[in-house]
């Protein structure tokens, strides 16, 4: 057993709040910087930087876990993280054909383009990925998710905007296989859930100032699952 | 009605100063800003109690005429600044959602 970090809640140059200069590659050098072994990609309801996210990791020698940050229709924001760039990209392709949006002018927000591996942009998404929601409730999530081998983590739980406590006022049912917190929360609020901590960056030097840390036999997605099943994680809020 | 108007009249306070005035040409009620973003109209005000910053960010995007965040919901620094950059009236109100409505349609005709 050793004990790994992971940051599962990063954004990159696709998310309209995320900077261009968020390239997967910028993130994975950051990622191997900070000293974390496993990175997620979590786009808002897009994943199609995923393809360059994995080759990003594989030269920096890093585990890569490709999500999805979906908006619920209760516009709850969802981690949804999957083991493979196939299954992520379709699950993400999906939610942003369910994504009820117009076409906007990006001056406000910035592009949302995603790029190759050698950092060449690839195209641009012309829905606005956030401030809109898809039409899939916090309970459709779950099997949505687990159905295609993925897992469940709703986000930034205690935070006023878009965090599942602020637009319901309570934690739904579940299952989850974790919550995410942005600062230590009592556990009434979190139980039976484990917590997991992450940035939530949206520039390469914000990664890994909150993180989770895990033991595991190694640092891949199944691995993270058990350690998460297991109770073998620990949430860090301040590792600047 | 005109924001300025509509400040006086409905006695509501500006969380910053210095906005242009300009034409209201309705409102809309909401929470859920994917739903304002989906059916509210250019030129609307936005009744909400979601005081933060990308509430602002909506109004940009759907060119609405300003913001009332109601039932005196405290309005958060970087949604002041927001608001201020991107030159959004933002004005917090006692009244709760229904009341303001109910007034906006009575002052204003909408």
């Amino acid at each position: 057993m050793s004990t790994f970090r992971a940051d599962l809640h990063i954004h990159s140059c696709l998310s309209p709040c995320g900077e261009l200069s968020a390239s997967p590659r910028a993130i994975a050098r950051s990622a191997r910087e900070r000293g974390l072994h496993l990175i997620a990609l979590t786009d808002h309801n897009s994943a199609r930087n995923a393809p360059a996210f994995a080759a990003a990791c594989r030269s920096e020698g890093l585990a890569a876990v490709f999500g999805i940050e979906i908006t619920t229709r209760e516009e709850v924001h969802a981690l949804t993280l999957f083991p493979t760039v196939k299954t992520a990209l379709e699950a993400g392709d999906e939610a942003y054909e369910r994504l009820e949006s117009e076409p906007f002018d990006p001056g406000f927000f910035g592009d949302q383009v995603w790029v190759d591996e050698n950092e060449e942009i690839e195209g641009m998404l012309d829905k606005l990925c956030i401030l809109c929601a898809t039409d899939l409730s916090l309970d459709d999530l779950g099997p949505w998710c687990r159905s295609r081998g993925g897992i469940l983590i709703p986000a930034h739980i205690d935070r006023p905007a878009f965090g599942v406590l602020g637009q319901l006022g309570f934690l739904p049912e579940g299952p989850f296989e974790a919550v995410e917190c942005t600062e230590p929360l009592s556990e009434d609020l979190t139980d039976p859930w484990p917590v997991i901590a992450s940035s939530d960056a949206h520039r390469p030097e914000d990664i890994g100032c909150r993180c989770l840390e895990f033991e595991a036999p190694e640092a891949d997605f199944e691995a993270l699952v058990m350690a998460l099943e297991s109770g073998k994680t620990r949430a860090l809020y301040g590792n600047k | 009605m005109t924001i300025k108007e509509l400040q006086t009249d409905m006695n509501c306070r500006a969380v910053w100063n210095g906005w242009e005035d300009r034409e209201v040409t309705g409102a809309y009620t909401s929470d859920l800003l994917s739903d304002v973003m989906a059916r509210s109209e250019e030129g609307q005000v936005l009744i909400t109690i979601q005081a933060h910053k990308n509430t602002v960010a909506v109004a940009v995007l759907k060119d609405l005429s300003g913001i009332i965040t109601a039932s005196n919901r405290p309005v958060p620094d970087d949604m002041i600044e927001t608001a201020r950059d991107e030159e959004i009236p933002v004005f917090v109100t006692d009244n709760n959602q229904y009341e303001t409505g109910w007034r906006l349609h009575e002052l204003g005709g909408f």
